[in-house]
């Protein structure tokens, strides 16, 4: 198999946000924690099969840390996707900008991401990216081996595990327990954080209109944010000991927590 | 004086601490319970570049500054005090002291293998009738031969039953006093090389701490650090870095008992509220928050000071001396707040307490640090 270029795409995410102020800090920014899966599952195919890695991340300034960490855990080269003008861009106008920054780097062979992130937790960026480029994209991929001119996927879904040959190119998502995320090393995060070496891209660079993007590209808008008031109640089962027994087995199995 | 954490201390802490989470953590109750010294994680370590945190990149280490020495030590040992204390003793009073006064062959021959943590380091100058007083050590590395033949009998030494590579204080030189003292390095194997058996200590209980005694034992002319008679110089070098990292573990232990105690505050009911309710817990998490802030800062103050290459002695003997006895306080009010379950093993203070004892002793007791202090201070 020829060398894969293998483009991860990850978010910087916010650890809090206390009285609902998000105010971005390095203490308070890290690798969204699904996105970590998604690095090592990359790296660890391009350790077998040769290539680059790429990270890329579209995020205020801070969010070049991330990517200063995935460059720490082994890829070659990060790219920051920042611009004012990308403020307040929700998921369509984020995979927008995905899009033209991707176009922009050498062709790609597989395009990775997390399933979801930590701090808004729609997982339909990756998708949605996927999509405006054209390339198949299989999701929740928990097992991944070079195959053929592309590679061998699992999946598993409702308790079934689906297995998919997929040509490159191709986009997937890993899910959280696919691998585990290798430590870093301390001289690599040295070396990482002392060259500091990230591409920084804004709309002139990938070539997109401030239109395109950030809160005027954006069809949806967040129009409120209020913490979920959760209730306990207690509910009795009434009925002789079968029907009892009976009824809790249809609660829990309705509940999805048995079955 | 300017402690600038930057993004890279900050994205450090996190890395140190993912790894503590996930090999550390899990295990250091069992090590502590069973006296175990941990190879598989101590390996790991070892690739990851904890056994040479500041040496130079060519030399096999990750060539980070003091600073992040100072929080990699916090963190590993607040989650292990023994662990912290392997890799404290092994940075600081093993690898500095050949980096420090070693010649170029002597670097290229101990510091890689020690850097890349396949060998562990150790420091040995405490004897049966030597500790404070370094200066009367009975030990002796006479020249014959075309080297050195040494009898050592050191006790209480870290890593002793783990090390390859020992740094013996003895004299070369008996009539010279404390000018004869030298720093002989002696390999483990070597004929005469003894490991003593382990002691049976009350904290810090995963380190193999054993005595090390030498019948004998032939070592080459190379062997000496330095030049003769610089033993008590490279001595006192190595614990000015390696009281900084004795604080920087105290530092964590106390972290990690303020964290417990904090969380058990929250839980326990008594009186029909938690007991972070009640004022009199209120006062000791208000001191305990205090001094383990105040503690860290003197510990990064001192770090801050070696990076910019200004003298440190004074302000890393105030911050060993300040921040062993908050530790040893704040474990004992951790235990406090924990009542009878503070005392038993089912929770981790009671190891946090016995950990941060000896913290006040090692490496320079309290009193030897107000000497230090005080010596800075008044001239």
């Amino acid at each position: 198999m020829k060398d894969l270029h293998i483009i991860v795409c990850l978010k910087s995410v916010v650890l809090e946000a206390p009285r609902g102020r998000i105010v971005r800090t390095a203490e308070n920014s890290v690798m969204n924690p699904f996105d970590r899966p998604a690095v090592e599952i990359a790296l660890a195919l391009r350790n077998e099969v040769g290539g680059t890695v790429t990270a890329v991340s579209m995020g205020p300034p801070v969010a070049g840390n991330a990517l200063l960490e995935a460059t720490a855990m082994g890829a070659d080269r990060a790219v920051l996707l920042t611009d004012a003008a990308m403020a307040g861009a929700d998921t369509l106008a984020t995979a927008a900008v995905l899009n033209a920054a991707i176009s922009q780097l050498p062709p790609f062979d597989l395009l990775v991401f997390g399933t979801r992130t930590a701090d808004s937790d729609t997982g339909q960026v990756g998708p949605q990216t996927a999509v405006s480029l054209g390339v198949p994209m299989i999701t929740q991929v928990s097992h991944m081996e070079p195959a053929g001119t592309g590679c061998r996927l699992e999946r598993q879904c409702d308790g079934f595990t689906e297995t998919y040959e997929c040509a490159f190119p191709a986009a997937v998502s890993v899910n959280p327990d696919a691998v585990v995320p290798r430590e870093i090393g301390l001289g690599d995060l040295e070396t990482a954080f002392g060259d500091k070496a990230y591409d920084v891209w804004g709309l002139e660079q990938i070539g997109l209109s401030p239109e395109a993007t950030g809160e005027s590209g954006s069809p949806t808008r967040v129009l409120t944010i209020s913490p979920v008031k959760t209730r306990k109640a207690c509910e009795f089962i009434e009925g002789d000991d079968a029907q009892k027994r009976d009824e809790l087995i249809n609660h829990l199995s309705n509940a999805g927590l048995i079955g | 004086m300017n402690i600038n954490l930057t993004d890279k201390h900050i994205a450090l802490r996190r890395a140190v601490k993912s790894f503590c989470d996930r090999e550390i953590r899990p295990i250091a109750a069992d090590i502590d319970k069973e006296a175990r010294f941990p190879w598989e994680v101590v390996e790991k370590m070892g690739r990851l570049g904890y056994f040479g945190i500041q040496t130079p990149r060519e030399l096999g280490g990750a060539g980070m500054d003091a600073l992040s020495y100072a929080i990699i030590i916090e963190e590993i040992s607040s989650a292990s005090g023994s662990i912290g204390l392997c890799v404290t003793v092994h940075n600081s009073v093993a690898v500095f002291p050949l980096l420090a006064f070693g010649s170029p062959e002597q670097r290229d021959k101990w510091v890689p293998p020690l850097a890349r943590g396949e060998k562990i380091g150790a420091f040995c100058l405490t004897e049966p009738n030597a500790g404070s007083d370094a200066g009367g050590i009975d030990a002796t590395a006479i020249p014959r031969d075309g080297g050195y033949t040494v009898n050592a009998n050191k006790v209480f030494v870290t890593n002793g039953g783990v090390a390859d590579i020992c740094l013996i204080f003895a004299r070369t030189d008996p009539a010279a006093g404390r000018k004869g003292i030298s720093v002989v390095v002696a390999e483990r194997g070597t004929p005469g090389f003894v490991v003593g058996d382990l002691e049976d200590l009350c904290g810090m209980r995963a380190n193999p701490v054993s005595s090390i005694r030498l019948y004998d034992c032939q070592v080459p002319a190379g062997n000496i650090l330095g030049k003769p008679g610089m033993g008590l110089k490279i001595g006192l070098a190595a614990l000015d870095t390696g009281r900084m990292g004795i604080a920087a573990q105290a530092v964590g232990i106390a972290q990690a008992a303020l964290d417990e105690a904090v969380q058990y505050a929250k839980q326990r009911r008594q009186f029909g509220v938690p007991i972070e309710k009640h004022q009199a817990i209120q006062m000791m998490i208000a001191d305990m928050a205090t001094r383990v802030d105040a503690a860290r800062l003197m510990v990064y103050r001192a770090a801050a000071l070696r990076d910019s290459g200004r003298s440190f002695s004074t302000e890393s003997a105030m911050a060993k001396l300040f921040a062993s006895e908050t530790a040893t306080a704040v474990t004992d009010l951790a235990v406090q707040i924990h009542g009878g379950y503070g005392y038993s093993k089912a929770y981790p203070v009671e190891r946090y307490y016995r950990d941060a004892r000896v913290t006040r002793i090692y490496e320079g007791t309290s009193e030897v640090h107000r000497m230090v202090i005080a010596k800075g201070v008044l001239g």
